[in-house]
């Protein structure tokens, strides 16, 4: 595992280091979308450089995105001292429209294009080489150290809202928006725009939450960066999932926990200065929820009732009281007989794995006899699954009167008694 | 370009038409108008019809097969064509909206020839016995048969079935410009199976699982796949049990199509020891597969190469 994640996770703390600091800029800026914006100028720069005979790994091409970046950020630069009468969230929106038109325009011209995008937007933080990494790492040192010099009039233009326009600042923005550029570009190449995107806002707006003062908001920032992608590679590994969709989920996560923490902790105050009765609007709404899905189970017993499955997997006894014993006893044996199979169905694809692989030799008629039994058995197991469900079904039209609508009435009668009291 | 490279094609090969098979009327007929969903299936189209047939394929060699969009002018020629070839299966998902939009004017019947009915499939098994194994796309069977060169033969017999269909008169020409091609197909086998005879039973490792036809009959093994889901990249553990298993069984080829993801190929390549070999899996992918028995000559060269030289 450690030599397999040890360079994404190098990687991902570089994103880290820029990324945090410069999410602090956008979001103070209240430009979020820029990042999206100019990540896809990046790929019609890619495009046009496929089209012009680049490959798509090489440094013209990387050119070619990089001159389009910049061209774009230029534009963002213009557009916000000139202060026209539309915001600038519009002409950001229409520039990442516009540019993934023209990226499609482009790509049913230039062979393999669509490909290209594609894995532009996934990306492959999995893949990363220990080229890649330095190379990025130096020149986000470099442009950190520019940031660095620049701190005075970047920190001001951005924080302090300073609107008056002027050529200073014009510059000022052109250099802020040109690096950005070069950040964006470069990061999307290696690890897709969806990344790009969670490690520029997630760790910045986590900061903003729960800290003051850019240096606290910076240090806290790049602490969430680290180890939320520590946690999402992990989570990868262990569950096997794609590693950057589980790294930019893992954002979410982490975003997610820190805005219920903050909710829980607003709301402890409030019960501390109000009493219990602070709590009644969300106790309102729970009940609320609670009589929609007792009225949805009554009603439509047919249709999924995800919190219904998940409480039978917890406790099955949900389900067997609505069963009749011999449906019970058909049940159990079902279980068992699928888990059986699929443990002898894991164990035979193991077996097939090694045959393909070499490892095994079996003879080609042995071989053909493995594979029918394959395709019985899991006949079977997805027959077991249909009786598991048939008998689900039953349940479900025994648990609307006996859940479903007992439900619907308390959540209902709970808003109510609720409500009235809040008069 | 491409299209005046294919119009060379169709006079190089009106040059080696045998002087007996031109039976026919002195004015021509207009040619029939065909549609091909592929540049390989295109190619196939003009080996039997030559000069009679105007093909035109909505897709371009190296896209996406699942994801075109169909554009204006070739919904116009669909409309017309006198002839519809496609893969099958649910390899076109886009067409049956395209079909739908043309209403009764679109190609049906005798005009719409699936090619996929003409062909033993392999892999079969339904999605449902699959899904558990894996997620995939390919739920009536795997449909790159084009790949194996041996299916030619059952695909240009449709193609001329259903040309002779259309122009009865030119059966007999239809009929001598397939066995010219069918010559040169057993030309090309012996050649093929020649450059790959000393590596019957090597193991490869592929990106996607478009190889399986071609693989079936040269008798290469396909260990895994490295993508089971294109453009879902693996998680950290398939990949690092897959790289293992490469290395522990010597798997010495990995192959790759032209749009693999590269940093991909690069890493599993790196890994494994293996040596990556991009094979081309359209006529027209690569310069030099520019028709249907070039596209053989060219993956099968740079195969035979790739298991030549690795250790």
């Amino acid at each position: 595992m450690i030599d397999l994640l040890a360079l994404p996770f190098l990687a991902c703390l570089v994103l880290t280091g820029i990324h945090a600091y410069l999410g602090l800029h956008v979001l103070a800026r209240g430009v979020i979308f820029v990042d999206l914006a100019l990540a896809q100028v990046a790929a019609l720069g890619l495009t046009v450089a496929l089209l012009a005979g680049h490959p798509p790994a090489s440094g013209a091409a990387y050119g070619y995105a990089l001159a389009f970046a910049i061209a774009g950020g230029l534009l963002f630069a213009v557009t916000r001292v000139r202060r026209a009468p539309i915001p600038q969230e519009a002409i950001i929106g229409i520039v990442y429209a516009v540019s993934a038109a023209l990226t499609v325009l482009v790509v049913d011209r230039a062979p393999q294009g669509a490909e290209r995008i594609k894995q532009l937007l996934v990306g492959s933080i999995l893949t990363v080489t220990g080229g890649d990494v330095a190379t990025l790492a130096a020149l986000y040192a470099a442009v950190g150290v520019a940031h660095w010099l620049a701190r005075g009039p970047l920190l001001a233009i951005s924080l302090g809202g300073d609107q008056t326009g002027g050529r200073r600042v014009l510059v000022w923005d052109a250099l802020f928006y040109a690096s950005f550029a070069l950040v964006v570009t470069s990061s999307v190449q290696l690890a897709g725009v969806l990344l790009v995107f969670a490690y520029l806002v997630v760790p910045a707006a986590i900061a903003v939450l729960l800290v003051r003062g850019v240096g606290a908001r910076l240090a806290l920032g790049w602490l969430v960066g680290a180890v939320v992608s520590a946690a999402g590679l992990a989570a990868s590994y262990a569950w096997d999932l794609p590693t950057g969709a589980t790294v930019v989920a893992a954002f979410g996560v982490a975003l997610a926990s820190a805005a219920a923490a903050l909710g829980a902790r607003a709301s402890v105050i409030a019960v501390r200065a109000h009493g219990l009765a602070a709590l009644r609007p969300a106790a309102m709404a729970l009940a609320g929820l609670v009589s929609l899905m007792g009225l949805a189970l009554a009603l439509f017993p047919a249709l999924d009732h995800l919190w219904l499955d998940a409480l039978e997997r917890v406790a099955p006894e949900v389900q067997e009281a609505f069963l009749t014993p011999s449906e019970r006893a058909v049940r159990r044996e079902t279980l068992e007989s699928l888990a059986r199979g699929e443990a002898q169905l894991r164990e035979t694809r193991a077996l097939q794995q090694d045959v393909q692989w070499g490892t095994r030799t079996l003879d080609a008629e042995r071989q053909e006899r493995l594979r029918q039994f394959l395709a019985g058995r899991g006949e079977l197991t997805a027959g077991d699954r249909l009786v598991l469900r048939t008998l689900r079904s039953k349940a479900r039209e025994r648990q609307r009167y006996w859940i479903g609508v007992p439900l619907a009435l308390a959540g209902a009668g709970g808003a109510l008694v609720l409500a009235r009291r809040r008069r | 370009m491409r299209r005046a490279g294919a119009g060379v094609l169709a006079l190089a090969s009106l040059a080696v038409l045998p002087a007996g098979a031109g039976v026919r009327a002195a004015a021509p007929a207009p040619a029939l108008e065909v549609v091909a969903t592929s540049t390989d299936l295109k190619a196939l189209v003009e080996a039997v019809g030559g000069d009679r047939v105007r093909v035109d394929s909505l897709a371009a060699p190296l896209h996406d097969p699942h994801a075109i969009e169909v554009k204006p002018a070739q919904l116009a020629r669909l409309k017309t064509a006198a002839l519809l070839v496609r893969v099958g299966l649910d390899h076109e998902p886009w067409l049956r909206r395209a079909l739908l939009t043309l209403g009764a004017s679109a190609p049906g019947g005798a005009r719409d020839l699936d090619l996929s009915r003409s062909v033993a499939l392999l892999q079969t098994e339904t999605p449902r016995l699959r899904a558990d194994v894996a997620a995939h796309v390919h739920g009536f069977g795997n449909p790159h048969y084009w790949l194996d060169p041996e299916n030619a033969r059952p695909m240009t017999a449709a193609i001329a079935a259903a040309l002779a269909g259309l122009a009865p008169a030119e059966r007999a020409h239809f009929e001598a410009r397939r066995d010219r091609f069918l010559e040169r197909l057993d030309a090309g086998l012996a050649r093929w199976h020649g450059a790959l005879a000393r590596h019957r039973g090597a193991r490869l490792v592929t990106m996607h699982d478009a190889w399986t036809y071609f693989a079936a009959r040269f008798g290469l093994l396909i260990a895994a796949t490295v993508e089971p889901t294109p453009g879902v990249p693996p998680s950290p553990a398939a990949l690092g049990g897959l790289v293992e298993r490469m290395r522990a069984t010597h798997v010495r080829v990995l192959v790759a199509e032209p749009y693999a993801d590269p940093s991909l190929v690069r890493s599993v390549a790196a890994r494994s020891g293996a040596r990556a070999v991009t094979l081309v899996p359209s006529v027209g992918g690569a310069p030099e597969a520019g028709d249907y028995l070039a596209l053989f000559d060219v993956n099968v060269a740079r195969l035979a190469a790739a298991l030549d030289a690795a250790p």
